[in-house]
């Protein structure tokens, strides 16, 4: 190994390197067998970024420090021990923040261009599909993966649409430069499931044999984890069965090996789906959309369920017809694990900017939020909801060096990341014209020329 | 009896809650072309009372620092008033799946100045908007379009029969029959139809090619010159076909609105004075007709000397113009300049449909930053209720409201 290691390095370093380089086949047994990850970080130089302010996605703000990447990973934040002849990268005055991580992303399994045969975002044949897997919808060519990483995605995790009541596996990406979803893949990430609450599922079967009302989606729910939980019995009583794909999904999430992201607008139907996951012993990691999820900050919060949320998007249908600008700020200062989400291949270009104006409706309301505090929006409580806060989300030592320098602040309308690395490896930088290209993109008009 | 007081007294008592004097000290205020002067303003309702250097703040003025005086925000595109939700049903007046009509169809007609989104919309400085339906059907004629103020009042559609809109590119190829060819077909037949209303049904009310009478007379108002055609369309090729068409009828006076793809036409745009309203946001390749969208596309139209508009053009943003400023001042970073953008959402769009009312919007901070929100509006003197739905919910349920009675009587 050519680079060289900083002289203290955590553990906790060591072991996610060794994780990386032998794909575990531990989680769940023969469902996660198929379809391993194969991503690698691409080559990276150890580098000392200096002097910068930063943002650590733990609570604090630095306002000069310097960040030591070395084989990868975040060495030191802040201060800590510079090894010798250690390329040094000055970035006084600049913001340096963790990579942005949007916990709902479409791109891929709805790409650009959004015609007919690439809608493969929702298996909307039936209202439980929890067989099926985003991540064999996902096109990588997709070139809305490019732009997000010049907004500073790093990692990003695609969900199946919210057609069905179970809709299928969600998978975690790293937004990397490859022709294989596999070659994406967060290594070691656990699968989720998408549900669906509300008008969707009613709207699409309405017609279709339901269901046709929220309580025929409550009944769907409720009818399935019947018989997931009898699948598990006979699961764990080992011996011969009769292997269901359907069931396996759930059956792990029973297990808590598959986390639940459950599309949800109302609060009132977030508090029966908690209740429903009490009949079930199952957990709801997060809420998506969560559109009213302000009016039950504290239910969240005693349930340690996380909301992921929208900044101002809202009345486009009766369920978020109640939206606020303040709903991140409400959720959080009632104590719950708030986040922002795109949904959208343009608002995930600009999460930072989606973050910055729900911060400052927030305090304008009388909340007192740090810019600190509201990163954890960003990268923070998004990794907590998909099990990768121990590996990313925030800068600290051992964690991969999943970082943004900004030009500006990442909190004004004219803040843009400059340079994004993944794993420490440069993949976008402004100055230099670096920037990945989609094979789609080729043998159009060139867009690096600009105007006279 | 005792609910129909209780209401009138709050009525009543609702231009109270904002009447106030503000005492901005060394404010930015903004004039209609975007210069910035500095100066000690003292804003009474809304209203602009006095402005000079060193003032003395009134005794009965909250002082604010930093402040910024503009006129208001135009919003270029949007279904404002014409739909509570997004979803179809009663509730969305935007298009007209199963009429007969097109052309004759006055959005200005389904307008609902009483709408909650107009002062959801308005608490982000936004004081007018242009309201435009969208084509269904078999054709690519949207209606006819208004442009209205925010005031939230009856007397609030400026113009009920400010421009005819039209789709073009892939909507309009559905809408046509299934090729540009067919639109453009159509387009071309609607130009004749309406330009030679008089000959063709003076005495035959289906003697146009593809427009009834009602709809033939009312596009006439387009063709002569008299309001402009806004058409939606993307691709290069395609505005380069309207451009050939406002080469032959001269008298068009076009908008065309999208145009992901007007920088590799933007000269010839230029030359033909078509004014565009653009996204500034657009980059991605989301259809084929916008496979060269780029995020600079308004510089190109900028150095080209096109007249042009920032809009939110997403679904959302139409139906719900809130992040106006955001989408002008995401230009700034490509390189536009701060008053260029902030005309582009004001007073550029303001002056193409005439609209000479005196807006003043006081910011607690530069409006094109995304963290900024008006501190009190005016509309001609009039002050601007700085409530809406959305801040009742938000008073309601704010973590810091200690009223812990039921949230229904709160």
């Amino acid at each position: 190994m050519k680079i060289l290691l900083p002289l203290v390095l955590p553990v906790s370093a060591l072991a996610a390197c060794q994780g990386q380089e032998s794909p575990s086949t531990e989680s769940d047994g023969s469902t996660t067998a198929a379809f391993q990850s194969t991503y690698t970080p691409q080559p990276s130089t150890d580098v000392l970024l200096r002097n910068a302010k930063i943002i650590d996605g733990v609570s604090n703000e630095i306002r000069e420090g310097d960040v030591l990447i070395s084989g990868g990973k975040i060495g030191f934040v802040g201060t800590g021990e510079i090894p010798d002849g250690i390329e040094e990268m000055d970035v006084k005055g600049r913001f340096v923040t963790p990579g942005i991580i949007d916990i709902h992303s479409h791109l891929g399994n709805y790409p650009s261009p959004g015609v007919r045969a690439h809608g493969d975002g929702n298996e909307a044949t039936s209202p439980i599909t929890s067989e099926v897997f985003a991540e064999h919808g996902v096109w990588p060519q997709d070139p809305g993966f490019d732009e997000a990483l010049q907004g500073g995605i790093t990692t990003l995790h695609i969900l199946p649409g919210s057609a069905n009541l179970f809709g299928g596996r969600g998978v975690t990406l790293r937004n990397t430069s490859s022709h294989t979803v596999q070659g994406m893949k967060f290594p070691n990430a656990p699968y989720t499931l998408k549900m669906a609450c509300g008008e969707n599922p009613k709207r699409v079967y309405g017609s279709k044999g339901g269901p046709a009302s929220r309580m025929g989606n409550v009944a769907g729910y409720r009818k399935n984890w019947i018989k997931a939980a009898s699948y598990k019995a006979k699961r764990d009583k080992g011996g011969d069965y009769d292997r269901d794909l359907q069931l396996e999904t759930l059956a792990d999430v029973l297990d808590g090996k598959i986390l639940i992201q459950m599309h949800c607008y109302r609060a009132d139907e977030m508090v029966q789906i908690l209740d429903l996951a009490k009949e079930f012993d199952y957990k709801v990691t997060t809420f998506h959309h969560a559109v009213e999820a302000y009016k039950i900050g504290p239910e969240l919060a005693a349930s340690d369920t996380c909301a992921a949320m929208w900044a101002d998007w809202g009345a486009f249908k009766m369920e978020s017809f109640d939206y606020i600008n303040e709903n991140i700020p409400f959720v959080h200062a009632a104590g719950a694990c708030a986040m922002i989400h795109s949904d959208d291949a343009n608002n995930v270009q600009r999460l930072n900017q989606e973050v910055a104006k729900a911060w400052s409706d927030g305090n304008r309301a009388g909340l007192d939020i740090s810019k600190a505090e509201a990163w954890k929006w960003l990268s923070t409580n998004p990794a907590k909801a998909l099990g990768i806060l121990e590996e990313t989300g925030t800068l600290e030592a051992g964690k991969r060096a999943d970082i943004i320098v900004w030009d500006g602040d990442p909190f004004s309308t004219l803040g843009r990341p400059s340079t994004v690395m993944l794993d420490g490896a440069i993949l976008f930088d402004k100055n230099t014209g670096l920037k990945p290209k989609s094979d789609f993109r080729l043998g159009y008009a060139d867009l690096t020329e600009g105007p006279k | 009896m005792r609910t129909l007081l209780l209401t009138s007294a709050l009525i009543c008592a609702a231009p109270a809650a904002f009447a106030q004097t503000l005492f901005l000290d060394n404010a930015t205020v903004v004039d209609a072309r975007g210069a910035q002067t500095q100066a000690d303003v003292i804003v009474t309702d809304g209203v602009i009372s006095r402005q000079g250097t060193d003032l003395t703040a009134p005794s009965n003025a909250a002082t604010i620092n930093n402040a910024w005086v503009t006129p208001g925000l135009f919003a270029p595109m949007s279904s404002l008033g014409l739909t509570d939700i997004g979803s179809s049903g009663p509730g969305n007046d935007v298009s007209s799946e199963d009429s007969s009509t097109n052309v004759a169809e006055h959005a200005a007609d389904s307008f609902n100045p009483r709408s909650v989104h107009i002062a959801n919309i308005r608490q982000n400085g936004v004081t007018h908007a242009l309201v435009a339906p969208r084509s269904s059907g078999n054709s690519i004629f949207a209606g006819t379009g208004a442009i209205v103020s925010l005031t939230g009042e009856f007397d609030s559609v400026l113009n009920p029969e400010a421009f005819v809109m039209v789709d073009l590119g892939e909507t309009g190829t559905i809408r046509a029959g299934g090729s540009r060819a067919a639109s453009m077909a159509q387009l071309r037949a609607a130009i004749e139809d309406a330009d030679g209303f008089f000959k063709r049904y003076a005495n035959a009310p289906d003697g146009g090619d593809v427009l009834s009478r009602q709809d033939a007379l009312a596009f006439n108002r387009a063709t002569r010159g008299d309001i402009p055609l806004v058409i939606r369309v993307n691709r290069a090729a395609d505005i380069m076909r309207l451009i050939e068409i406002k080469g032959k009828a001269k008298s068009l006076d076009m908008i065309i609105v999208g145009a992901a793809e007007a920088w590799d036409v933007a000269e010839a745009i230029a030359a033909a004075d078509i004014r565009v309203i653009v996204d500034p946001l657009h980059n991605l390749p989301d259809t084929f007709e916008t496979a060269g969208a780029r995020l600079d596309n308004v510089i190109f139209l900028e150095k080209a000397g096109v007249d042009f508009a920032i809009s939110n053009l997403t679904a959302l943003g139409v139906t719900k113009p809130a992040t106006l400023n955001q989408h002008a001042g995401n230009a700034i970073v490509e390189g536009l300049s701060w008053s260029d953008a902030f005309t582009a959402i004001s007073s550029v769009p303001s002056a193409w449909f005439g609209v000479t009312d005196k807006t003043v919007i006081v910011w607690d901070g530069d409006p094109l930053e995304i963290t900024s929100a008006p501190i009190s509006m005016s509309i001609n003197g009039e002050s601007q209720s700085m409530t809406s739905r959305q801040k009742a919910l938000r008073d309601r349920y704010n973590p810091k409201n200690t009223d812990k009675r039921p949230y229904k009587y709160r």
